[in-house]
């Protein structure tokens, strides 16, 4: 038995459980209701300027430029950086759950490993698997999110632009992958399902809002919006935090978003390749980590569905 | 106290010591706490500057015999927007938790059959298992009111009055009621379902809507906040002449805030901050004002917990089977 099929057979068990239909179904509804949004408000934005230059003009007022006139094409999918660290890595969580717990608690993993396959092989079938059910996912989201760009934009969008939109989709895919692999992580810590479900999703909390509320005084709602304004951080609080905020993932991988989607006009420092570094440690952690975790586990004892 | 107030004491009793050893439970409510005293923190500690600023301009303005100054722009309890943030996204994971928890921890250890087996009622363990989680609840939000109060008055030298008091109770009981509906929404899904995780999942699905999606398409959706700083004020366009045009934009007003009217955790936020003055517009008013204001999300908030009770009590009287796998 290899890791080949150990993936495969990882792929058709979410496929029977409808979660693999449920991820590509949530993701290509968050491309569209990102662009549905993404549409609307800058139609709106645009006839809101045109009444207001109209009311500056009668009183004789010079209007200010158009703030939206230097937002480029692809901010219209500027949402899919909140909705995707949310919907998506919520979802990864699952993924990474479903594909240990299912055969902790069956017995199906004691069965596996009284064939001649190794651990490693066995967790690297298992990341295969998930993996590919993610880049389905993702790549659904991104032919949407093509087509979304045509229909709203009036044109098809240049080769930049496909390239910066499949750059924000690889580095999305590394993000979910974390996620994907924290699932993984929790099982392998703990016996019960529940207490690995919601041990993530704790994970998940401490990633998606403390994190920036610590390192950058970001409240959470602030993190839910792709346009935050700007918080003074000049307190003695926030210079011994922020040297953590390197360390804040989902607010690098917010950054780096806006930077690969060029959604920022103000400049933001480091490029997206040296933000990505922090995510690319923690991904390599978890993956030690899950491997470390894998190699002591005793798939003998049995552990709870609750 | 009759026989049947006695056992429902008890049950809830064992709810609450029962949830309070759950691991689980506990790291949860310490991210929420923790993360709730880091934002009051950091807010104590600009309103001490702000007011720090406002004193030197209010003595320099009595040194030079200035009658007539200008009040006090600061509002004290608006400071709790990030903890009252924190209690609607994070504090509703921890009441669904708590609902899951109840649950499997009465299915996983066989106690279910065995409380069946004793002349207890259905009513009577809705009621136990209810009242130990408020008790908890009541038991988080009092946490998070102490270290705000407390926070406000020590870092910001800013300690709240006596209207501030009373404001904070019908905030308090408004988040009581507003977690209260989250464990029952633990509950009724994590019942219904024969595998536990998969009533989690689906109870975290609607949290995720109602809390985070809902609530950020109304704002995203929202024409000032698509500029950093407000696009009004980017404009230069005052308050009037806002509302003359967006006047032109009924329709899509009207979507945005039917949008935002279906989230449950809007209507909490709606009524905290309109008693917290959050909101500029809601700062000069009195309680029973503010009551008349937001007598919309009042209704919600009073409601949505009692349909939920509702649902609540009838999965106790369908019969339990056992979670399919789980360990005794």
């Amino acid at each position: 038995m290899t890791a080949t099929t150990i993936a495969v057979q990882e792929v058709q068990s979410l496929c029977r459980r409808r979660v693999f239909a449920a991820f590509v179904g949530m993701l290509v509804a968050v491309t569209v209701l990102a662009g549905i949004i993404g549409w609307s408000s800058h139609n709106t934005i645009v006839r809101v300027y045109d009444e207001a230059v109209g009311l500056l003009a009668t009183e004789g007022r010079a209007a200010p430029p158009n703030p939206f006139l230097q937002v480029p094409p692809l901010a219209l999918l500027s949402n899919l950086a909140i909705y995707l660290p949310l919907i998506g890595a919520l979802m990864a969580i699952i993924v990474g759950h479903l594909a240990l717990a299912d055969d902790q608690s069956t017995g199906i993993g004691r069965l596996l490993f009284s064939r001649p396959m190794t651990r490693f092989g066995y967790l690297a079938g298992k990341l295969a698997g998930t993996a590919t059910v993610v880049v389905a996912a993702l790549g659904a989201s991104f032919a949407v999110g093509i087509a979304a760009l045509r229909i709203a934009n009036g044109y098809f969008p240049t080769a930049d632009q496909v390239g910066r939109l499949a750059g924000f989709y690889l580095l999305s895919w590394l993000y979910l992958m974390t996620f994907v692999l924290i699932g993984i992580v929790a099982v392998l810590l703990t016996r019960r399902r529940s207490l690995a479900l919601l041990g993530s999703l704790g994970v998940w909390l401490i990633v998606t809002f403390a994190m920036p509320q610590f390192t950058s005084g970001l409240r959470p709602t602030s993190s839910l919006n792709p346009i935050s304004d700007p918080v003074s951080t000049s307190q003695r609080f926030f210079q011994i935090t922020a040297q953590a905020r390197p360390l804040s993932v989902s607010e690098q991988y917010k950054t780096a978003s806006a930077q690969i989607l060029e959604t920022t006009s103000s400049s933001l420092g480091t490029g997206p390749v040296l933000r990505i570094v922090p995510l690319l440690a923690l991904l390599g952690a978890l993956v030690v980590l899950a491997g470390v975790l894998i190699n002591r586990h005793d798939y003998a004892e049995a552990s709870s569905d609750d | 106290m009759t026989d049947s107030h006695q056992r429902i004491v008890a049950l809830a009793r064992h709810e609450y010591r029962a949830a309070v050893r759950s691991r689980v439970l506990i790291a949860l409510l310490l991210i929420a706490l923790v993360a709730t005293a880091a934002s009051i923190y950091i807010a104590a500690v600009d309103y001490r500057s702000q007011l720090e600023d406002y004193n030197v301009y209010l003595q320099a303005a009595r040194a030079n015999g200035i009658q007539r100054v200008a009040p006090s722009p600061l509002r004290l309890l608006s400071l709790l927007r990030g903890a009252l943030e924190y209690v609607a996204i994070i504090g509703a994971v921890v009441g669904i938790a708590l609902g899951y928890l109840s649950v499997t921890r009465e299915r996983s250890s066989g106690t279910l059959p065995l409380l069946r087996s004793r002349p207890v009622t259905s009513g009577e363990l809705a009621a136990g298992g209810a009242i130990g989680a408020f008790g908890l609840i009541a038991t988080y939000v009092t946490a998070t009111v102490g270290i705000a109060v407390i926070s406000l008055g020590v870092v910001g030298h800013g300690w709240v009055t006596g209207t501030d008091v009373v404001k904070l109770a019908f905030v308090y009981l408004a988040a009581v009621a507003y977690l209260g509906a989250f464990f029952f929404i633990g509950v009724i899904f994590t019942a219904r379902s024969k595998v536990a995780a998969n009533g989690l999942i689906l109870a975290l699905g609607l949290w995720l809507a109602v809390v985070l999606i809902l609530p950020q398409i109304g704002d995203t959706l929202d024409p000032d906040n698509q500029v950093p700083g407000g696009l009004f004020a980017a404009l230069n366009v005052g308050k009037p002449h806002e509302n003359l045009i967006l006047s032109h934009f009924g329709t899509y007003e009207t979507i945005r805030t039917n949008l935002e009217a279906a989230s449950f955790e809007k209507h909490f936020e709606r009524f905290a901050f309109a008693m917290t003055d959050v909101k500029d517009k809601y700062a000069s008013f009195s309680i029973g004002h503010l009551f008349v204001k937001t007598y919309g999300d009042v209704i919600w908030l009073v409601l949505g917990p009692i349909v939920l009770s509702i649902a609540y009590v009838h999965s106790f009287r369908r019969p339990t089977s056992p979670t399919r796998g789980a360990n005794p």
